[in-house]
Parts: structure tokens; C-alpha cells; sequence
């Protein structure tokens, strides 16, 4: 270690204690000289070997109906029409417009080798289910939009707290070196942000340089990536010089210090970017074979197209963690869907089936979904029973959730834990948002008790004092 | 598919059961393990262990002094695994592969030992008897123990002597204790810095601004201790340090997550913090406003304002029903945890679901520690600003109004003036009688039946309504008017300007309706006596009917009356009343009349007067009405003796006739209005009794707050243990005081709040038996953490058993000793430190010294560091003069502003990107230190940053082009506050020149050159580094 290296990484051995410290802080870039080991973002080694590299999470906004999509029920066929005994009337957000059990509109049919039933709004997805592995006894602790992004999230209900994508980005760098690690994208049809907006992608106590990247639907995605308009390459590039040989001049009378030359250094690293991440993110640059795979041009899906083949560029390019909002923030802009389900599913389904199936193939064909994480799944499910409207809806049920995930060494065509028998209580292995974090964390290569950051006296994890990876469904 | 992973599962859930037999060698085991535990064990847990577990504490549940105990386990984990005796939790962490690292505060046992520790459990982990003799209730509670009060920051303060120690550099104090530490470790200190490098730290450090070049000119002519003074008295000082607090405070202006709704009142807060570093507020009166500001000073403003200390935190402003009392929960968490983490450096907020893992606090004391907090809640309300401008003008309004009183009653007092009305008596007082047919009544009592309603009666005998309008009500007058007779009764329902369209009613649309008016005479020993009207006449009535003026006295009192609108709206107006026959009073008779407004809603009279005439035709009209008591006397004075009492509306007849004293009148009048009038501003406070702040979830009827706070299990409302009184920590109440020692009753008359928390903050502030040591220890600490990089105590907000050892306790002590003593007063300590030869020494680097102690910990060299965001920020715009230097108000999100960076409006869901790039925390929970990263981002705002570039400019408009070299030192002078060296200038130029060449086709050629130089200078390691 440089003896005038000593702020930053003090710091950094602090906070990081045992959490850290015991990876070494191997620095990659450090070996490279680039940043330096005082370099928040260099790429770190995890507590052993993960399957995967990065992760891509769609996150289907405004919590999908478990019972429309994937966990297909008989019972509640049924059963429909008729009230359900004993239940509590505060269990969604609308405590006066409970209705009775409501079969799906939607049809089930078995897909891929598995026969794993899938509603008929995946009528492309369901191709991919031998890929993929159901949880379907997710369980949260909100029945509230925020709360539950939060702890979908951050896992915690409460602000404050880093987010997955923080806590990996923290626990393992960036291999990008041209974008940032961990990226977010949201609706760009003008429908909002997810309700809780940027605290889903904050970094909460942990240092502000791990928060996700959120890409400006419109207009240049990240700030600052564009020469001033006035100027000439070659203009710059004077700057540039300029800049390097007076700050040379002053790291003259300050021999060794580390912090002063890997700060010479990010010049040089972002002039890169300047010119590397525009590039990243042009995917007009894309054939078109694959452009109509993802379904770009296509009306109703072509804006989340576009983003589910950026993420693939992201990820290609080493970015380490990329999160996709469908859906925007008010009820009915999202997933959420309280009035008409079957139009409400019908249409988010629609703007994404040929999208993620797209993604998946795409992954699989360049060899990138076996060390890429693709998880599918919402804030919270949705109840069994009607929710009084024109057109009925469904309400929020914390109790029970369906996600999946895909690639990152994850077995494909299984499922884990179930619901009761119509959907309404996780009843099976059930699976905690602790539980499906510590998977994440586990995929890539954390112990997710052993990623800690101490903060204000506490070491702080990612699952609080819970969590079980669930093994069942690794390869 | 599924089914495997149900197999699977299920044969996991069995395995358990399968294990529990004993081995075949069990006794042999035992005797082997008996045998171990007394030569190595035994010695081992009495010597490191039993203390904690067992004998004064059962730290964390574990209890280790019989065996039946430790298999019991402890609160987090078994404590051995008999049967993988690898994976006993005992093992992990006397190994030191997790935290707590075990024995704590001790060096690690020696690896022999663990190894029979190992081997002990694997066979059994036999005892051969308990470690304690004596049999004992395992206790439910954490117990405080000396030993607990024994760790350094819960100690008293030491009064410590600075080391006798020579040094021809030492300044003060302060360096005594550093340069013995330097000694110790066989370590110089550098040589002082350079001047230019002394005063532009002094700017930065105090002002966090760069000095322009006059300012370092005349900084370099006056003595180091003169320019700290000045820099501590600026302004700006305040704008700079409360930034640090505002991080430890976890401030921010919107309450955070689904809607993160603005909270438009909270910049009151960072004002106070601002004005209460800038006037040197004394620290513990600084602490105690922001715990109880509104119950120990409630008529401050910036007391109240800086309660937005407590609700500065997050909430959830979208609740459902089931999330109420965990949001409030939460609320109060936010509360105790912020208090406990920047007050007092603990973690208090660790202790609510269990006893604080490492610090002596029970779950108990977290508890009841909140429960200060129980009915305090966020409220925005209006306070008036007593601000030195009001107060200033309102002193000078006083002295020039009681002038002008004073002449006025000099005037009338003086003798001449009585000898002018002596005269006017005699000679011309009784030209003023009067003719006309009406004559006014004045009376001796005038109320409404509704309490909101004020009747005043006014100079020309009417009678004046103000305060709210009330739907209904009736007006009841009475007098004594001698004797009399009456024929006819008059109302003039009279125009005002406070009434709608001028009245005369009090109704929106200023009209009014006398549903029913009744007349009374009583006289001593008689019956009362109704008077009966018969009939009416009007200037105006709205029609002949259910509103004419007849319909005022017919027989129905509720919804018919005389009402003027259609024509008669802003007009004064008149009915007059036939009495059926003419009633005679005398001198003791008593009249009474009701006005009963009961038509419409709203409809009562504004304005109105009532005369009465003995006439057998007075006239139908507005005005001209006899002052009765005027009259009378006017009589007297021609036919007998004056009284007193006759006088008085005879002197007041001879004044408005009087032209002297009506111009002395008219001036004291004019001064009456102009009474300066405080302004009042709306403020976020956060208090008890005032009506919450409205949000989303009031529309399903969140409470804000619940009467009782309930010691709760593991953190859960639905768990609820009995009801928590408020408390203190157990650990920071000394010489036997308990909670009673700080409580002080309430005054008679203050019921509004409960004086919960300022009895928190008498314990919090005092030093002698309280928490007040450990706050002075934390205040300090900060100071230095800001001035050095790092703390005393390098964990700014944990002064735990979890946080940093001071690697200088006894100066810590010796400052925060010398913090109480000059009556908490933060300047001295700043002073204290910027004159110190520690804080004055060069930053230079020393491969020798940095040998010793590379992390700079005893302070060989002043640590150069990274400036924070809000510096870099203001330094671009101090230096291109584009600060706009106003203070206080409202904040902005707008990137382009010009003020300095603390005014950004700070909203959690869109934190400004220029700050965070730079680390600014997340205003979430309290932060004590910020991280200082060096990544890509940041050099691509210097880069590319519109306003970066736009203040490029902005700098380079204000130098001379034609003049390079000129322009280039000046430039040098303002960013780096020094000349450049001969290479700098001319590298300097070259590049000027050549890229004033590649600009040769804009017609600014040179001037975009120079901003290029500019933005090169902004984006410079020196212009972001403390030197």
C-alpha cells in the first residue's frame, strides 16, 4: 500500500471489515494502473467462483397477478364466483371493493419439454420455459407499492438502504470500464417512474458512487458523455494535454500520491468513455435479424425492445447489473392492474412477451446466459379474488408472488414451492425476499452473510438477518 | 420437475432425527474431555471469557459458567455444535473469522488453545463442575455494570494537563499533546506550511471559499491569529459548517418515498443551523433547541425552526391501514436513532429489537428513550419573524409614537388650553345644540349570542361587528336613556369597508336580513314590558314582503326581515319604526333591544345605529342624529351645574373644534396605523399539539401519532409489551441520578406539549451526571474530523465498543473539557486548532515518516484531501465572481443557480447529480463522514458540464485577452490563490495561443481560448485539494 494512499483506503478497510477485507480488495485495475486501489469501482474477487457475471432484472412494475401468468390454478376455476371465508379485508389496498374468487381470463396451456403451464399472454416466452425456474411462493412483507419496491429492492420496507444492484456493484466493481456498472432503465412512453422513484436504485448508506445509472428515456442517456458543442476533438485533446502536464508539475511536489494520479488518470478514462458509451448504447448499430428478434419496429413492444437489446449490450460490454421497469408508476400505467386485469395483463404482456423471449435467444446465441442472470418478477402478487370495477380487477397480495429466473447458472425447466391451492398464500418452501436475494448474491458469487458494510456502528447486509439461498433450483 | 425438489427437501427435514445416539466410547470421551477442560478450558474461560458471560453480564444471552447453559446457547446462535464441532459458532469467532471478534478488545488466544477448544467440543465439552458456585437466575435483562461505565466514552471527563513538552514550534495547548505524540513515536512535525497554502487552507477550511486576489493580499499583511478571526466572523463561515451538521442531521426537504412530497417549509432548519454557527450559539443550547426548541424558547423563531431537527427523516406518506402503527414506529426510530448517532455517537437505534449487541444498551432503555418522542410529531404552522429588521423598526415606531402621544397629552393638559375651553363654555358651547328630530342612543351593553362575533361601538354612535361571521345570531343592546318619550324607533344599517361589497351585512354579498326585532323596557320592581311597532318605513327595502321592513316585526321571528339587497347593496340605509303608542321613560328605566338575524345564513347587520325620535313625523333618512349624552349636557350647561360626567362629551365637541388639536390628534392617528407589523413565515416544525402536517394517508385516517409508546418484541407493534415511561440510558445516568433529576414541571398555564423532550435534552446537555460529556466528546470530534480528514476517534458516529479507540483520548478530553468550561463555545475550539502548529504544518510527504505511521494517525503533516462537493462547486463560481452571495430563504433544484451550493433544495427522490458525483451522502440516515472517491464521472463534469463551461466563460469575460500573460497570473491568482511559475506561464500560453488559432474562425477567438484555460484551471488537483 502507498504510505499517502491512506484516506480513502483507510476508509474503505473500515467500513468494509470483515465484509471486504477478507476478499483482499483485489483490485484488478490497480495491477492494470489505472484507478488505482482507492478505485470504489475496480473489479473485485467474490467469496468464491460465481456462475454468473451479471444480472438482468425485468422488473414487471405494479406486481403481476402469480395467477394470470404462471401459477396455474384448477381450483380457482372452480371455485369462482364464490366468496372466500375468513378473508381479511385489509390484505390489499382497497379494503371496500373486495370481490369474490375470480378464475383467470386467460387460458393455460403446457409449454416446452417441462409442460410447464403458461398463461396465453406468453405466447413467445412459453418457448423459453425449459430456461427458466419458478418461484412461486414468494412472499413480501407490504401490500403497499413503495414499501414493497423497497424491499424488493433494498430488502428492507423502509428508504434508506442499498439496493441489489448496489450491493453487488459494492462487492464486486465494474468490468466496464466504458459504462457504468450498474444501469437502470424505465418506461420511456412517459408513464412515470416506479413509485419510490430513484430510492430503488439508490446506494442508501453505502458510498453514492454504487447507486444505478438511471438512463434519461430521452434525449443522451447519461450526463455529461458530450464534448462541449463549441469544441473540436482536437480542442479537447489540448485541454487534455494541458491538464495532464500542469497536474504533472503539481504531483511533482507531492511524489507517490496515489489519490493524485489515479485522479490524472480518470481524464484519460473518461475521454474513453466519451467515445465508448454513445457506441454502447447505439443500437442502430444492431443487424436487423436482430432487431426484429427483440421486435423492434413492432408498435406495441418495440420501447421495451430497445431497452431489453441495450441491457444485452450492457451486459456483453461487462456492465454489471441492469434493471428494466415495464410499466410506469400510477395503477393502470403498470402492471397494477386494480381494474380490468384481463386488458391490463393483456397489454403489459404484450409490450414485453417478444422482447424477453428475444433477450433470452439473443443471450443463448452469443454463449452470454450461462454466466447472465435474468430474473423476472414483480414488488408483490396479486389476489385470487376480484377487484369491484366496470371491468374487474385484482388487488395487491403480499402473500404471494411468482418470479423467475434464467441463465447464471440457474437449472432450467423446474419450479420451486407453491401456493395453495388458489393462489392467494405461499403455502410450500416458501420463498422470503431475503431468500431469493441471498440466491441472487449466491450466483455470483457472495455469501450473502458475508457481504457486509458497517455503517453507523451496525454491519449492514443486503438480507438483514435473514436468508437461504434456494439451492433446489441451482445447477 | 417440482417433485425432485420436494424429495430432496423432504429427506433434509429428516436427517436430524437420525443422529441422536451416543457413541460407543462415550466414557472414555469424558474423561479425556474433563481432563482438557480443567488443564486448558477452564483457566481460559475464567481468564477471557466468564466477565461478560456469566458472571457480572450475560452479554448477547450466552452464559457460560455451567455446561447445561452453554448448550443453551446464546441470543444469535448456538454457541457449540456437538455434533460438527467445526462449525461451532464459539470456534468462528474465537478463530476471528466473523465479528465479534472474541475475546473482544484483547489479542487473539494462542492458537494452542483454540486447538483444545476444538478438540474439547468435538469431545463433548465436558465440565468437571461450574464456574461459578453460586446458582443464579439466568437474568431476562441486560444489567449496566461498572465495567460498563468504565469504557472510555461513557467515563467522566479527565481534566487533563497538557504534556510538559518543549518545542520551539508549539503554539497552544493543543500541539503539547500532538508534538508529545509525534516524540513518542520518534516522529517530527513538517514545517509550516507556505503562506499562500496557510490562507488558502484558512478559506477553505473556515469559509469553504477560495480567497479572491485582494483578499490574499491583504490576508498575507496581518497576522495568522487575525485573519482566523476574520474568516470565523464571516458569514460564510456558518454557510460552510452547517453543511457538515446538515449530513450528520440527515436533512432534507421532502419526505421521501412513493409520492415524495416536498416539505416547502423545512429550509428553515438549515437557516437556523446557518444563523446558529454564524452567532456562535453555545453548543448545548444548539442540541437542546433542536430536541425542544419549542418548549424551552417558543417565542424564538429560530427555536422553533430548529425542531425540524427531529422530522427531517423519511416517511411513508402512502399508508394502508395495516402499515399505521409500523410507520409510526418507524417515525420514532428515525427520532431516537438520528439523536442517538449525531448527538451522542451511539448506536441507539441497534437496541430495538434486541439489548445493543455490543454497547451496554438494553432494549428497555431504546424503548423508553423513544418514548420522549411519543406525541411529537411534523407540523407546518405560522410564526411571526422577530427579525432584526422588525425589531429595530418597531423600537423606532415606539419612541416617535409615544412622542407624539406626549404632545397630544401635553396639549390638553396644559393650562391654557382648559382656560380655552373654560371660555368656549361660556361663550359659544351652546350654539351646538342641536335640531334635529333623531337622537342617537348610546349603550351600555352590546353582545351577540355567538361568542366569534365582536360589537364595538364606534366615535358616531354606531355599533361595529367584526370576527368571524357566525351563521345565525342575535344582537342584544341595552341603555339607560332618562327621561324620554318615543314615538319612533330608527335603525341606519350603515356601510363599512371590512364587509363584503361594503355591507352594510355581514353576508357574502354584504347584505343582511332583521328577521325580528324586539323592544323591552324594564324599570326597578316592575314588570318587563313589551314594546309593541306598528308599522314601518324605508329608504330601501329588497321587496314588500318576507324582506320589507314590516316583516321585521311580524309574527313570524325566524325566517322573514328586512333586507336591502336589489338596489341597496353599499349604501347606507334606514327603517324607521312606529311605536303603537308612545312609551315615556324615566330615569331609571332600562331598554333593551334584540336584533335577531336568523333568514339566511350569514345575514346579521355590519354596521348599525339606533335612534329615537319624540317627534310625530321625523324624517326617513340617513344621519343627523343628537348625541344624546350631549345634548343632555348642553341642557345642564344652560340651566345648572356641570358634572364631571358632563363635561366629557362637551370637552370632546370643543377638541373637534379645535384646530391645534386636531392636527396633534390626526399625527398621533396616522402614527397608530403605520405600526411596523411583524411578518410571520410558515415553518416546518416538529412539536406537539399543533395540527399535523397533511399528507396521503390522512384520507384513510392515519393518527400521526398514538398516545402511548409500548415496549415492543423484536420490533413488532402487534408484539407489545406493557407501556415505556420516558427513560434515559441507563450507562449515561451517573452519581445515582435517575430520570427525576432532569424532569422539570410544566408551567400552570403551558399545556400544549408535554416537556418530554426538554427534559431529554437537559440529561443530553449535562455534563455532571447526564450524557453531557459524551456530546462534548462527539462535538469535538467532529471538528476534528473536518479539520484533519479524520476524527480523534476515526468513527465519527459510533463511539461504541464497535467504533474507533481515540488515538489521542487525553486531548479529546482536554478539548471537550474546555468546550463546557468556555460555556460550549465551538469558536474557541476552532481557534484552538487553526492556530496550532499541527494545523499549520505543510502537507508535504515523508516516505521516513509516513514508515512510521502511514496513515498520518498522530499528525506528522497536514492531510491534504479532496474538497466536498458543495466546495468544488462555489469555488468554480467564487472564482469566476459569479457567487451570488445572498443567504437563507428557500432553495432551488435548478443546477444553473448561482447561490452557493447549501441553497440546493435538497429532495430525496432528485438529488442534485453535480453534488452526488462528488459524494454527497444520501440524506436518509445520519452520516458522519463522506466517502471521497475518485472515479470517471468526475472528470467528465469538468469535461463537459454546461455550467462548468459556462462559468469557464463567465471567468475568462472578466480577464483581459488582448493581455494573455497578464490574464493567465490573474487566473492563477483566483483559482489557486498563487502566481504561476515561469513553466506554468508558459505552457499556460502555448496553449492559449495555439488554441486561440484553432478558434481563429469565431469572431472570439481569444475569449473562448481563454475560458478553454479556464475550464482547465476548474478541473486542476490543485484547485479541488486542500493544500
Amino acid at each position: 500500500m502507498n504510505p499517502t494512499d491512506f484516506y480513502t483506503r483507510r476508509h474503505w478497510l473500515q467500513k468494509a471489515g470483515a465484509g471486504l477485507g477478507g476478499l483482499g480488495l483485489a483490485s484488478l485495475l490497480a495491477d492494470e494502473g489505472l484507478l488505482g486501489s482507492n478505485d470504489p469501482l475496480a473489479p473485485k474477487i467474490a467469496h468464491f467462483p460465481g456462475k454468473a457475471k451479471s444480472v438482468i432484472w425485468l422488473f414487471i412494475n405494479g406486481g403481476p397477478s402469480q395467477v394470470d401468468t404462471w401459477d396455474y390454478k384448477p381450483e380457482l376455476e372452480r371455485m369462482d364466483g364464490k366468496e372466500l371465508k375468513g378473508f381479511d379485508k385489509n390484505t390489499g389496498f382497497f379494503a371496500n371493493a373486495v370481490g369474490p374468487l375470480m378464475k383467470s381470463p386467460f387460458e393455460f396451456t403446457p409449454r416446452g419439454e417441462c409442460g410447464k403451464m403458461v398463461s396465453s399472454i406468453f405466447p413467445k416466452l412459453g418457448e423459453h420455459v425449459d430456461k427458466m425456474a419458478f418461484i412461486h411462493s414468494g412472499y413480501t412483507e407490504s401490500n403497499n407499492h413503495s414499501p414493497a419496491l423497497f424491499m424488493m429492492n433494498s430488502g428492507l420496507p423502509r428508504m434508506g438502504n442499498p439496493c441489489v444492484g448496489s450491493w453487488v456493484t459494492y462487492g464486486l466493481g465494474s468490468e466496464s470500464r466504458d459504462l457504468p456498472a450498474f444501469v437502470v432503465m424505465s418506461d420511456p412512453l412517459n408513464r412515470g417512474l416506479p413509485k419510490g422513484s430513484a430510492a430503488n436504485w439508490g446506494a442508501g448508506f453505502l458510498p453514492s458512487v454504487y447507486q444505478g445509472t438511471w438512463l434519461k428515456p430521452k434525449g443522451d442517456p447519461i450526463d455529461n458523455l458530450n464534448r462541449p458543442a463549441h469544441m473540436n476533438d482536437a480542442q479537447q485533446t489540448r485541454q487534455l494535454a494541458l491538464l495532464k502536464k500542469l497536474n504533472g508539475g503539481h504531483l511533482k511536489t507531492r511524489p507517490g500520491d496515489a489519490e493524485l494520479e489515479a485522479r490524472i488518470k480518470s481524464f484519460e478514462l473518461a475521454y474513453r468513455m466519451q467515445t465508448a458509451a454513445p457506441k454502447a448504447f447505439d443500437i442502430e448499430q444492431e443487424p436487423e435479424h436482430v432487431k426484429k428478434l427483440y421486435g423492434i419496429g413492432e408498435k406495441r413492444c418495440d420501447h421495451v425492445a430497445r431497452q431489453c437489446l441495450t441491457a444485452r449490450r450492457m451486459v456483453e460490454r461487462g456492465v454489471r447489473f441492469v434493471q428494466i421497469y415495464s410499466g410506469g408508476m400510477a395503477n393502470q400505467r403498470s402492471w397494477d392492474g386494480h381494474n380490468d386485469i384481463q386488458g391490463n395483463h393483456s397489454q403489459f404482456a404484450g409490450e414485453t412477451d417478444q422482447p424477453i423471449a428475444g433477450l433470452l435467444t439473443d443471450l443463448e446465441q452469443r454463449g452470454l446466459l450461462k454466466d447472465t442472470l435474468v430474473i423476472w418478477g414483480g414488488e408483490f402478487g396479486r389476489l385470487p379474488l376480484s377487484q369491484k370495477a366496470k371491468k374487474p380487477g385484482r388487488d395487491h397480495n403480499p402473500h404471494c408472488f411468482t418470479t423467475w429466473m434464467a441463465g447464471g447458472g440457474v437449472k432450467g425447466g423446474v419450479s420451486y414451492g407453491e401456493s395453495d391451492e388458489i393462489g392467494h398464500h405461499a403455502a410450500v418452501d416458501k420463498a422470503h425476499v431475503n431468500d431469493i436475494h441471498a440466491t441472487i448474491l449466491h450466483q455470483l458469487g457472495f455469501d450473502h452473510e458475508k457481504l457486509t458494510y458497517t455503517h453507523n456502528g451496525r454491519r449492514f447486509r443486503l438480507t438483514d438477518v435473514g436468508g437461504n439461498v434456494i439451492r433446489p433450483i441451482l445447477a | 420437475m417440482s417433485k425432485v425438489v420436494t424429495a430432496l427437501l423432504i429427506l433434509s427435514l429428516s436427517l436430524p432425527l437420525l443422529a441422536d445416539k451416543l457413541p460407543t466410547d462415550h466414557a472414555g470421551r469424558m474423561k479425556a474431555g474433563v481432563a482438557l477442560f480443567q488443564k486448558t478450558i477452564r483457566p481460559a474461560l475464567i481468564d477471557n471469557c466468564l466477565k461478560c458471560h456469566g458472571d457480572e453480564k450475560i452479554r448477547s444471552g450466552l452464559d457460560l459458567s455451567r455446561r447445561e447453559l452453554l448448550l443453551e446457547g446464546g441470543d444469535t446462535d448456538d454457541a457449540i455444535n456437538l455434533k460438527e464441532p467445526e462449525k461451532s459458532y464459539l470456534l468462528t469467532l474465537i478463530r476471528h473469522k466473523e465479528e465479534p471478534e472474541m475475546p473482544p478488545k484483547k489479542s487473539k488466544l494462542p492458537d494452542s488453545l483454540i486447538a483444545d477448544f476444538q478438540k474439547w467440543i468435538a469431545l463433548g465439552a465436558p465440565y468437571d463442575k461450574p464456574l461459578l458456585e453460586k446458582k443464579r437466575a439466568k437474568p431476562t435483562e441486560m444489567q449496566i455494570t461498572a465495567s460498563d461505565r468504565g469504557f472510555w466514552s461513557f467515563r467522566p471527563l479527565a481534566d487533563f494537563k497538557p504534556p510538559a513538552i518543549q518545542h520551539p514550534r508549539i503554539q497552544n495547548d493543543l500541539d503539547r499533546f500532538t508534538f508529545a505524540k509525534l516524540a513518542e513515536k520518534n516522529l517530527a512535525p513538517n514545517p509550516p506550511a507556505s503562506d499562500e497554502a496557510r490562507v488558502r487552507r484558512a478559506y477553505l477550511s473556515v469559509i469553504g471559499l477560495p480567497p479572491t486576489p485582494a483578499q490574499l493580499k491583504s490576508a498575507l499583511s496581518k497576522p495568522h491569529p487575525e485573519l482566523i478571526d476574520e474568516l470565523l466572523a464571516s458569514p460564510h463561515y456558518g454557510e460552510r459548517w452547517a453543511r457538515h451538521w446538515l449530513d450528520a442531521a440527515r436533512f432534507a426537504e421532502s419526505h421521501g418515498f412513493e409520492q415524495d412530497y416536498d416539505r416547502k417549509y423545512a429550509y428553515h432548519y438549515r437557516d437556523f443551523v446557518i444563523k446558529a454557527l454564524n452567532s456562535n450559539m453555545p453548543w448545548d443550547q444548539f442540541i437542546r433547541w433542536q430536541l425542544a426548541g419549542d418548549e424551552f424558547a417558543p417565542d424564538d423563531p429560530l427555536a422553533m425552526m430548529a425542531t425540524g431537527f427531529l422530522g427531517a427523516g423519511v416517511f411513508p406518506t402512502q399508508l394502508t391501514e395495516k402499515e399505521f402503527e409500523s410507520a409510526r414506529y418507524d417515525e420514532l426510530d428515525d427520532m431516537a436513532a438520528t439523536t442517538g448517532t449525531a448527538m451522542l455517537g451511539l448506536t441507539i437505534g441497534c437496541a430495538r429489537c434486541h439489548d445493543h449487541k455490543f454497547d451496554p444498551i438494553p432494549v428497555k432503555d431504546y424503548y423508553r428513550f423513544v418514548s420522549a418522542f411519543t406525541t411529537t410529531i411534523r407540523s407546518e404552522i405560522d410564526i411571526p419573524l422577530n427579525s432584526d429588521s422588525y425589531r429595530t423598526s418597531l423600537e423606532k415606531w415606539q419612541r416617535s409614537n409615544q412622542s407624539h402621544k406626549e404632545a397630544l397629552t401635553a396639549y390638553e393638559n396644559n393650562p391654557d388650553t382648559t382656560k380655552a375651553f373654560n371660555k368656549w363654555l361660556k361663550r359659544k358651547a351652546a350654539t351646538n345644540l342641536s335640531t334635529s328630530d333623531w337622537t342617537t342612543l348610546g349603550f351600555i351593553k352590546t353582545t351577540s349570542d355567538q361568542t366569534s362575533t365582536i360589537l364595538t361601538l364606534q366615535p358616531d354612535g354606531a355599533i361595529l361587528a367584526s370576527g368571524k361571521a357566525p351563521a345565525k345570531e342575535t344582537y342584544t343592546l341595552s341603555t339607560k336613556l332618562g327621561a324620554h318619550t318615543i314615538r319612533f324607533l330608527r335603525i341606519e344599517a350603515l356601510t363599512h369597508s371590512s364587509m363584503p361589497g361594503k355591507g352594510p351585512g355581514r353576508a357574502s354579498n354584504g347584505n343582511f336580513s332583521l328577521t325580528d326585532l324586539k323592544i323591552f323596557v324594564s324599570s326597578p320592581g316592575k314588570e318587563i314590558k313589551t314594546v309593541t311597532l306598528a308599522s314601518a318605513q324605508v329608504t330601501h327595502e329588497q321587496n314588500k314582503t318576507n324582506l320589507s321592513a314590516a316583516s321585521s316585526f311580524d309574527s313570524d321571528p325566524n325566517s322573514t326581515g328586512w333586507a336591502v339587497d336589489a338596489g341597496g347593496i353599499g349604501k347606507d340605509q334606514a327603517a324607521v319604526f312606529r311605536l303603537s303608542e308612545p312609551l315615556v321613560t324615566g330615569e331609571k328605566t332600562t331598554l333593551e333591544l334584540q336584533l335577531r338575524f336568523h333568514t339566511n345564513t350569514q345575514h346579521s347587520l355590519g354596521r348599525f345605529r339606533i335612534s329615537i325620535s319624540d317627534r310625530v313625523s321625523p324624517p326617513v333618512q340617513v344621519g343627523g342624529g343628537k348625541n344624546l349624552k350631549l345634548e343632555q349636557a348642553l341642557k345642564v350647561l344652560l340651566t345648572g351645574r356641570l358634572t364631571e360626567e358632563h363635561r366629557k362629551p362637551l370637552l370632546q365637541l370643543f377638541r373637534q373644534n379645535d384646530t391645534h388639536w386636531n392636527e396633534l390628534n390626526d399625527t398621533l392617528q396616522k402614527s397608530l396605523n403605520a405600526k411596523p407589523k411583524a411578518t410571520t413565515a410558515k415553518v416546518q416544525v416538529t412539536s406537539e399539539g399543533f395540527p399535523p402536517t397533511k399528507h396521503h394517508a390522512d384520507g384513510r385516517g392515519f393518527p400521526h401519532f398514538y398516545p402511548q409508546t409500548h415496549f415492543l418484541s423484536r420490533g413488532d407493534p402487534n408484539q407489545k409489551k406493557g407501556v415505556a415511561q420516558p427513560g434515559y440510558l441507563q450507562v449515561l445516568m451517573r452519581n445515582g441520578k435517575g430520570e427525576n433529576h432532569w424532569k422539570e414541571e410544566r408551567p400552570a398555564d403551558w399545556t400544549r406539549t408535554s416537556y418530554r423532550r426538554r427534559n431529554l435534552a437537559n440529561w443530553i446537555t449535562d455534563p455532571e451526571n447526564g450524557a453531557g460529556h459524551l456530546l462534548a466528546r462527539v462535538a469535538v470530534n467532529r471538528l476534528w474530523h473536518h479539520h484533519f480528514g479524520q476524527g480523534i476517534v476515526a468513527t465519527p458516529n459510533d463511539f461504541g465498543l464497535q467504533g474507533a479507540l481515540p488515538t489521542h483520548p487525553d486531548l479529546l478530553d482536554f478539548l471537550a473539557h474546555k468546550l463546557i468550561t468556555s460555556g460550549w463555545n465551538i469558536k474557541v475550539l476552532h481557534r484552538e486548532i487553526l492556530l496550532s502548529a499541527t494545523w499549520l504544518q505543510s502537507s508535504e510527504l515523508s516516505a521516513g515518516k509516513a514508515t512510521i505511521d502511514p496513515t498520518n494517525q498522530f499528525l506528522w503533516r497536514f492531510p491534504s484531501r479532496r474538497l466536498e462537493a458543495e466546495v468544488i462547486r462555489d469555488s468554480i463560481l467564487a472564482a469566476s465572481s459569479q457567487l451570488d452571495t445572498t443567504m437563507f430563504g428557500p432553495g432551488t433544484l435548478d443546477e444553473s443557480h448561482r447561490r452557493r451550493s447549501i441553497y440546493f433544495m435538497i429532495k430525496r427522490s432528485r438529488l442534485v447529480p453535480i453534488m452526488q458525483v462528488f459524494d454527497q451522502p444520501e440524506p436518509l440516515v445520519s452520516q458522519g463522514s463522506r466517502p471521497s472517491t475518485t472515479i470517471a464521472p468526475q472528470a467528465l463534469l469538468f469535461m463537459n458540464n454546461p455550467q462548468v463551461v459556462q462559468w469557464a466563460r463567465a471567468l475568462a469575460g472578466q480577464l483581459d485577452s488582448s493581455q494573455p500573460d497578464k490574464a493567465i497570473h490573474e487566473l492563477y491568482l483566483r483559482t489557486l490563490t498563487r502566481e504561476p511559475t515561469a513553466a506554468e506561464l508558459a505552457e499556460s500560453r502555448a496553449f492559449f495561443d495555439s488554441q486561440s488559432t484553432s478558434y481563429s474562425k469565431n469572431k472570439n477567438a481569444s475569449q473562448l481560448a481563454l475560458a478553454d484555460l479556464c475550464q482547465v484551471m476548474f478541473s486542476l488537483n490543485e484547485f479541488i485539494y486542500l493544500p
